[in-house]
């Protein structure tokens, strides 16, 4: 499954004019992914019941994410994650954070 | 709660299997499938939770028996976090007094989204119980390029595994036969070997021999402290371990090992092996899906939006245009019945009763069932179908800002329907401010109760503004803005509250599953607009007979002294010529009515006419709902009421909808025999002050739909509050706050209406 998710990864076309450089000292979450990219899931924090809930939904370490699309005024942001689809508010997806390398990726702020 | 069938037995069943499955796993379609009609709903005591129950027949020939099946609330782990998750959890852990322990346990998992809904069976596994999986939506994933293995499924999981199309019936009888089989020779299923990190292995291990000497099963209880599971059969133990588990805490954060993280990552890493080994993809699993090409439309943000209005929209357009027929028909049954009782009984006071207080009070609320089964209809499919958890998406960030939660629109949509499955609904939002402040909003949405309230009104006095072409769409639109003014109410009500009584704490969370689009199924819809249609129904058999009953007494007794009586139709005898002179006979109401109703042609004898009306309104006036009418009028009167609504209004605290079956009573009192079969809608719009002047004007009328938007009038309502927040403080803060509310708006909108209008 994971290795099919990961063929299913398209390679960004979605570089927006907001890309900005890496910045290795500050974590990337995944609220800040723009719509229709992936990024690989490094870790889960918060609050222990919402942080357990959204690794038992799915969101471990290691899997690929792709934003989907994101409601009207930007909030819930809907995932696709292990093949199923998944909304979370921006404010439990910055509590994950995403791997340096789909940072090219990252939306402008 | 009611059941759609008695529960028809073949002889005792004397095991229970327990249906277990993530929400939208299509775990019901499975139950429904297995049991048929033989069904019920109850609820779990102490909590609110839907109890399901039915008996379904398995074994072939004369080994036939009937196995009780259990459908429980849908969970996506055994650690829960809603009051739904933690009746699941208790009952499959049998811990719960008022259910047994399930002999054997289905587990349906949606085939078409394997991982996450084995991560559920990897929690099932450690239960010891007998299990059997039902690999449901086999078609969706098929067509979706995912084929699932069942027979290597089988052997990985060491259980049996059917697959099904639940809502085809396909694979029920398999299923059934795997359920005997099971319960036959019941051995509890292979626990799964994962792999998990030596440091906690080793803590398991020590913990475990901390509880006692079986060193498997107590590694196991070892286990679930380890990752903070508080469930009520382990508490005992944390609390007694609470030092050896804090050494244990200790050594994992010495080593940076999160119990938590390990665990999840040991059970989704065991399932991708087995995902991997049973599971093939073809070309067309990497398309994208159905589901997320109709969400492209569904869930935009401009077009998602506008179509989500339009849906709304033309729920509340076609409440009025199909169900018009179907109430007209039901409008003609209820005058013939009291047609019937005019012509075949003695005055007195049993026909009174009969006719007055029973055919016209219930009556009055019956006809409105069809309205009511199409909003039920319409929120029924709109679950089926997946549509409502795009509505909670695309609702979220405007219910966020006022405090609420995309999981307040479901309880709210509900309470559209009823409150009382509203507020029970709110269950599934985690965070009790959350929940807190939906509940004390919820009464604000217009709920079925008002819409006889509603369409009385609206139908009587605006109905006349508009030709007959535009009426639907204008009434509809008028009704609209009932609701909308609910919706508005209930925005402003929940920002107060989150920035005062309920200061938000941390932050709520939103983590909802967005499921697959499937086309409704005519049965489940059709069984829950039954359910819920018939629920209404009971609520009219019962407690709005027992109150008809009431309110037919309160204004028919104390009976008015015949002396007096009769001083009273002399003297309206008298006056009654010109009076006759100046007053319209027909209403504007009536006259557009046109054939509706054929019996409201003008009164042939117009002094009787009014020599009955004022004898009425005498022995009205005279009795003790009339009394108690006038000691409130001064209360009313700023806001457009006079004591007949006033009377009306008290009714309204029973349940809403009284409101309508009193006004029926208190019109219909004493004018029987010339009126018997007339509508309410043109006795009030023909009903005068003693001056001459209209009692309901447009502005009377608009006054009290505000009233009957914000006011909190139903005690079932009021129960429920109650039980919900487990107190009388919110209940009673609820009741004096909305009606507050309700009065100050009432009194802003009928003052300022007359300065205006003049």
């Amino acid at each position: 499954m994971t290795a099919a998710l990961q063929a299913s990864v398209q390679p960004s076309t979605s570089l927006t004019s907001g890309t900005r450089p890496a910045d290795p000292s500050v974590d990337h979450t995944l609220d800040q992914l723009a719509t229709g990219s992936s990024a690989t899931l490094l870790a889960v924090r918060g609050e222990a019941g919402i942080r357990r809930r959204l690794l038992e939904m799915g969101l471990c370490p290691g899997m690929v994410v792709e934003v989907l699309r994101r409601a009207p005024l930007g909030d819930p942001i809907e995932l696709r994650v292990r093949g199923y689809l998944l909304s979370v508010r921006a404010d439990q997806a910055r509590l994950i954070t995403i791997s340096p390398i789909s940072i090219a990726r990252i939306a402008g702020p | 709660m009611l059941g759609l069938a008695p529960v028809r037995a073949g002889g005792p069943a004397t095991r229970t299997v327990a249906i277990a499955g993530n929400p939208n796993s299509g775990k019901t379609t499975v139950f429904n499938a297995l049991t048929g009609l033989r069904q019920k709903v109850a609820n779990y005591p102490g909590v609110t939770v839907d109890k399901k129950t039915g008996r379904c027949r398995v074994g072939r020939g004369d080994a036939q028996h009937w196995v009780d099946v259990v459908d429980l609330p849908g969970t996506y782990s055994l650690i829960p976090s809603s009051p739904d998750e933690q009746v699941t959890t208790e009952i499959l852990r049998g811990l719960r007094p008022d259910t047994p322990p399930p002999d054997a346990l289905i587990a349906v998992i949606d085939a078409s989204n394997l991982p996450r809904n084995l991560y559920l069976v990897s929690q099932l596994l450690e239960l010891g119980r007998p299990l059997v999986v039902a690999l449901n939506m086999t078609d969706i994933a098929e067509r979706r390029g995912l084929h699932v293995d069942a027979a290597a499924l089988a052997r990985e999981l060491g259980v049996q595994v059917v697959p099904m199309v639940g809502h085809r019936s396909r694979g029920v009888d398999d299923l059934k036969d795997a359920i005997d089989a099971v319960l036959a020779k019941p051995v509890p299923a292979p626990l799964p070997a994962w792999s998990l990190p030596a440091a906690m292995t080793c803590e398991m291990r020590r913990v475990g021999a901390e509880i006692g000497p079986d060193a498997s099963a107590m590694g196991a209880i070892a286990h679930r402290l380890l990752i903070g599971d508080t469930a009520a059969d382990i508490s005992g133990h944390a609390a007694r371990l609470e030092p050896s588990l804090a050494r244990s805490r200790e050594r994992f954060a010495g080593e940076g090992l999160d119990p938590v993280l390990v665990d999840i990552e040991a059970r989704y890493a065991w399932i991708d092996g087995l995902v991997g080994r049973t599971v093939t993809r073809s070309e067309i699993a990497a398309k994208r899906t159905l589901t997320e090409r109709v969400d492209g439309a569904l869930m935009h943000p401009v077009l998602g939006l506008a179509i989500f209005a339009v849906v709304m929209a033309a729920v509340f357009v076609s409440v009025f245009w199909i169900a018009q027929p179907l109430m007209s028909g039901l409008q003609t049954g209820v005058d013939a019945l009291g047609a019937l009782l005019t012509t075949h009984l003695a005055p007195g006071p049993l026909k009174s009763l009969l006719l007055d207080g029973i055919v016209k009070g219930v009556g009055a609320v019956v006809v409105f069932v069809p309205q009511i089964a199409i909003l039920f209809l319409f929120l029924a499919i709109m679950e089926d179908s997946g549509y409502l958890a795009r509505a909670a998406f695309l609702m979220d960030r405007v219910l966020s800002k006022v405090g609420l939660h995309g999981k307040s629109f479901i309880p709210l949509l509900s309470s559209f329907a009823c409150a009382i499955p509203g507020i029970m609904a709110t269950r599934t939002i985690d965070s009790r401010k959350d929940r807190l402040a939906t509940i004390m909003v919820a009464p604000f949405m217009s709920c079925s109760a008002r819409l006889p309230v509603y369409f009385l009104l609206i139908g009587t006095f605006f109905a006349p503004f508009f030709t007959p072409m535009q009426r639907p769409f204008a009434q509809g639109m008028i009704m609209l803005g009932c609701y909308v003014l609910g919706i508005v109410a209930a925005a402003v009500v929940a920002w107060v509250f989150r920035r005062t009584l309920l200061r938000k704490g941390p932050k709520g969370s939103f983590i909802l599953e967005m499921p697959s689009y499937k086309a409704p199924q005519v049965t489940e819809i059709a069984r829950q607009v039954w359910v819920n249609s018939s629920k209404f129904l009971t609520k009219a058999g019962t407690i709005i007979f027992s109150l008809s009953v009431l309110l037919w007494a309160l204004s028919y007794y104390p009976r008015l002294p015949a002396e007096r009586a009769s001083a009273i139709e002399a003297q309206a005898r008298a006056a009654a010529p010109t009076a006759s002179a100046t007053a319209p006979v027909v209403a504007p109401a009536e006259r557009d009515r046109g054939n509706d109703t054929p019996e409201a042609v003008p009164i042939a004898d117009p002094v009787q006419e009014r020599v009955d009306d004022a004898v009425a309104s005498a022995q009205m006036a005279n009795s003790y709902a009339g009394r108690f009418g006038h000691v409130i009028e001064p209360a009313i009167a700023p806001i457009g009421g006079d004591w007949k609504i006033g009377i009306g209004l008290i009714g309204a605290f029973a349940a809403r909808e009284v409101f309508v079956s009193t006004l029926g009573i208190v019109y219909g009192v004493g004018d029987t025999e010339t009126r018997g079969t007339t509508g309410l809608s043109e006795a009030i719009a023909t009903d005068r002050r003693p001056d001459g002047s209209l009692v309901w004007t447009p502005l009377v009328a608009a006054t009290l739909l505000v009233w009957f938007v914000l006011a909190m009038q139903c005690m079932s309502t009021i129960a429920v509050v109650r039980r919900e927040t487990g107190g009388w403080a919110w209940p009673i803060f609820m009741i004096v706050y909305m009606n507050s509310l309700a009065y100050v708006a009432c009194l802003a909108v009928f003052q300022v209406g007359s300065r205006i209008i003049g």
